[in-house]
């Protein structure tokens, strides 16, 4: 062991001796002289998920870091949506990240667990004050600060506009009548394989739905949070799921992201999707001018659909050892100029005072959708519902393909329940 | 490292000093020529342990490998190790409570009693369509034969992820060449059949794929077998009338009856464990109704991140092959009784 050991040491010497030929040699003289503080050889691990921080914004705050901790490096890690709850319990419970993002849906699960940090006492030097209320609910688990609200966002329509123009659609819908219609008149243009590529497990748009239609996924019983898919609200956001899904090829029984949708809209055969901004084609993919966006119409033209409000929350582990580094980083990345470098990236900002640097198309039309958002429940267990294989997922696929909503919506609902009752 | 020094202690100086210097030709000879190595009556101490040292690595290697992760899970088996306990290093003991838990559940028998099936399934298309090929492989001429032989190795040597991402596009709904082909052939329906869409079609298409994997092995193995046999018992036979399947019940079962209990029993163990397959093929779907044991073993233990829960379907999987394989174990221990 202790000789395995001395060689892996001696080899990781040897890397390091690589990379430091490599480097500037000066500026390894500059920095082993130290400043006030020492942060040399302290390396920050962060993980930002797939598609989140721009490429921009990253590079903004490495630079910005390691200006204000000479020494210390920021080591930015980007992590698939997939199987993240297995990571992030290995990586809390080995200390092996300091900084990372949860998804807002899954933050109150991983506060339980233990393995964030407290940041109640850190949350006004972070700009705590001034975060939108209803944003920051994730990052609260009982009346202590676990995560700081990062950024939000909602999915919106992504449509081919040159698709559109050839099936002789001037504007884009206001109400779900006109969008059937639209979608009907896309069915029959050539060239279009998809009028809308909605696969049939994407259940962010099905929640949405449900919220629309006054109803929830899972409800509070008697103390106790049970699955809520019977309800007579939830039955007839799916009928509208349906309908909207008839007009799609994509499979009944995958998501979104099998394959990745993104990968599938630069082909130019499909009509519209539902998705986020960062699934919008990129202009070397296909040129801005031929994307548009626009909230999914709700039943009536004077509001949008209701949407599901995803986000992300940044938190610190509680196993890190770079605490103070870790909460540095947080004021980086959380101040007015970054969190605004977000907002014109087309996300929805932390502090509303900063919605006014929101821009571009997505934005536009993301931002009338999320008034109406709502997001699942603050409950610890709710992360248990959304691992896979996710009952809600199974649900949709199972009810797309024939099966029977009532019978259906009473075997998830039990199966949802018996996940919000796991102990943790 | 005990067994080693204990030996070293133990050996006359003598003895170490020529020991020491030829441990592996002593081992050599003692396999080829027999009665120049071993020393009639009083067998020197490196001569009786030798079995054992030869052994050793192998001993080791298991347990280091197999054994310790085995107790490992029994230990998490009877414990509530969930995200909480796992990220904080909390142990926190809850006696049969996983064990209770997993045997009152309707979904453990299901999947249990699907686990079965699909084993014994599974076993009685290998174990005939091995023995099918290795029939043939017996009767082919040189070519032919050296042909079927690579085309097999290649489908045995194919690595299982590969193999099974190879079938999951054969049987894509959109671009597989399965549905391709069943609508040239004039079946229309089946142009844009999912086949992952369903439990039954999920599982043909599983089962194929571990088939088609397993089948080398069991042919294999029965040609090798089938050499053996000499010839004159098949002309005798003929001679007494019999036709090829009279033949096959009288001569070639009989004589190859350990190899075909062997491979039936080996295979039992492969495609009850059998996990790569089936997760990789729909990871358990549609709605989880291909999960067999192992794969709900996963699912529960590190999808929903119980890993106590998973631990203990994992131990009562083993349980379970155990109780299968008791009745190989018998047969073994009546034959040797016999002999």
């Amino acid at each position: 062991m202790k000789r395995q050991l001395i060689a892996a040491v001696g080899v990781a010497a040897m890397v390091v001796g690589l990379a430091a030929c490599g480097s500037d040699a000066k500026k390894d003289d500059g920095a082993s002289s130290g400043g006030a503080k020492d942060y040399n050889g302290k390396t920050l691990n962060a993980w930002f998920m797939d598609g989140s921080a721009p490429q921009a914004w990253q590079d903004g705050v490495k630079a910005e870091f390691e200006k204000q901790f000479p020494g210390a490096k920021l080591n930015i890690q980007i992590q698939k949506w997939d199987g993240i709850g297995q990571k992030v319990t290995t990586a809390l419970s080995e200390g092996s990240v300091d900084v990372l993002e949860i998804g807002n849906t899954q933050t109150a699960g991983y506060a339980a667990t233990g393995g964030l940090a407290d940041l109640t006492g850190a949350k006004a030097d972070l700009g705590g004050s001034d975060w939108a209320p209803n944003l920051n609910e994730s990052a609260v688990l009982d009346g202590k600060q676990y995560a700081a609200p990062w950024y939000f966002t909602n999915r919106v329509v992504i449509y081919n506009k040159e698709l559109w123009t050839k099936a002789g659609i001037a504007a884009p819908p206001k109400t779900l009548d006109e969008f059937y219609a639209d979608l009907e008149k896309l069915k029959g243009t050539p060239g279009v394989n998809n009028a809308l590529y909605l696969p049939g497990q994407e259940w962010y748009t099905y929640f949405g739905l449900v919220t629309d239609a006054g109803g929830k996924i899972a409800k509070q019983d008697g103390g106790k949070w049970v699955g809520n898919l019977s309800s007579p609200e939830a039955k007839a956001a799916f009928a509208t799921y349906q309908k909207l899904q008839s007009y799609s090829n994509a499979p009944k029984d995958k998501d979104e992201a099998t394959p990745q949708q993104s990968t599938l809209f630069p082909k130019g055969d499909i009509g519209a999707m539902i998705g986020l901004g960062w699934e919008a084609p990129a202009p070397k993919d296909m040129p801005a001018d031929k994307v548009g966006f626009f909230p999914l119409p709700g039943k009536t033209a004077d509001k949008p659909s209701s949407v599901f409000l995803g986000g992300s929350n940044l938190a610190v582990a509680e196993a890190s050892k770079n605490q103070d580094l870790a909460k540095g980083f947080l004021k980086i990345a959380l101040s007015d100029k970054f969190e605004g470098q977000l907002a014109a990236s087309g996300l929805i900002p932390n502090k509303t005072s900063l919605n006014s640097q929101v821009t571009g198309d997505f934005a536009k039309a993301a931002l009338p959708a999320s008034a109406n958002g709502a997001v699942t429940p603050n409950v610890a267990s709710w992360a248990n519902v959304e691992n896979n294989p996710n009952p809600i997922k199974d649900f949709l696929a199972a009810a797309l393909q024939g099966g029977d909503y009532d019978s259906l919506a009473k075997k998830y609902d039990d199966e949802i329940g018996k996940r919000l009752a796991q102990k943790q | 490292m005990a067994v080693h020094s204990e030996r070293v202690q133990t050996r006359s100086p003598k003895e170490a000093k020529t020991a020491g210097a030829a441990t592996e030709p002593a081992a050599a000879t003692a396999d080829g020529t027999p009665k120049n190595a071993r020393p009639a009556g009083g067998a020197s101490l490196l001569s009786r342990s030798t079995p054992y040292l030869l052994i050793l690595p192998a001993t080791l290697a298991t347990a280091a490998l197999l054994g310790w992760p085995l107790v490992k899970t029994g230990l998490i088996s009877f414990q509530n190790l969930n995200r909480r306990q796992l990220i904080q290093h909390l142990t926190e003991w809850n006696g049969f409570d996983n064990y209770t838990a997993q045997l009152s559940s309707s979904e453990f028998w299901h999947t249990a009693g699907r686990s079965v099936a699909f084993t014994l399934l599974n076993v009685f298309l290998i174990m005939a369509g091995g023995t099918l090929v290795g029939l043939l492989l017996n009767r082919l001429g040189k070519g032919m034969r050296l042909f079927l032989s690579f085309g097999l190795i290649m489908a045995w040597a194919m690595p299982i992820v590969a193999s099974t991402t190879v079938y999951t596009w054969l049987f894509d709904q959109q671009y597989g060449v399965v549905n391709w082909f069943l609508d040239k052939l004039g079946w229309h329906g089946m142009a844009d059949y999912n086949w992952f869409g369903s439990q039954l079609s999920t599982f043909f298409v599983i089962v194929l794929l571990i088939v088609w994997g397993s089948i080398p092995f069991v042919a294999f193995n029965m040609y090798a077998g089938l050499t053996t046999i000499p010839a004159e018992l098949y002309e005798a036979a003929r001679m007494d009338g019999a036709g090829a399947f009279k033949i096959f019940t009288a001569v070639v079962f009989p004589s190859l009856r350990p190899f075909f209990l062997a491979t039936t029993f080996l295979e039992v163990i492969w495609v009850f464990k059998c996990f790569t397959q089936v997760y990789a093929m729909n990871f358990g779907g549609p709605q989880r109704l291909t999960e067999t044991l192992p794969v709900y073993a996963f699912v529960e233990g590190f999808g929903n991140q119980h890993y106590g829960t998973g631990a203990a379907i994992a131990v009562l999987t083993i349980v379970m092959l155990g109780a299968l394989m008791a009745y190989y174990f018998r047969i073994i221990l009546k034959q040797e009784d016999e002999l």
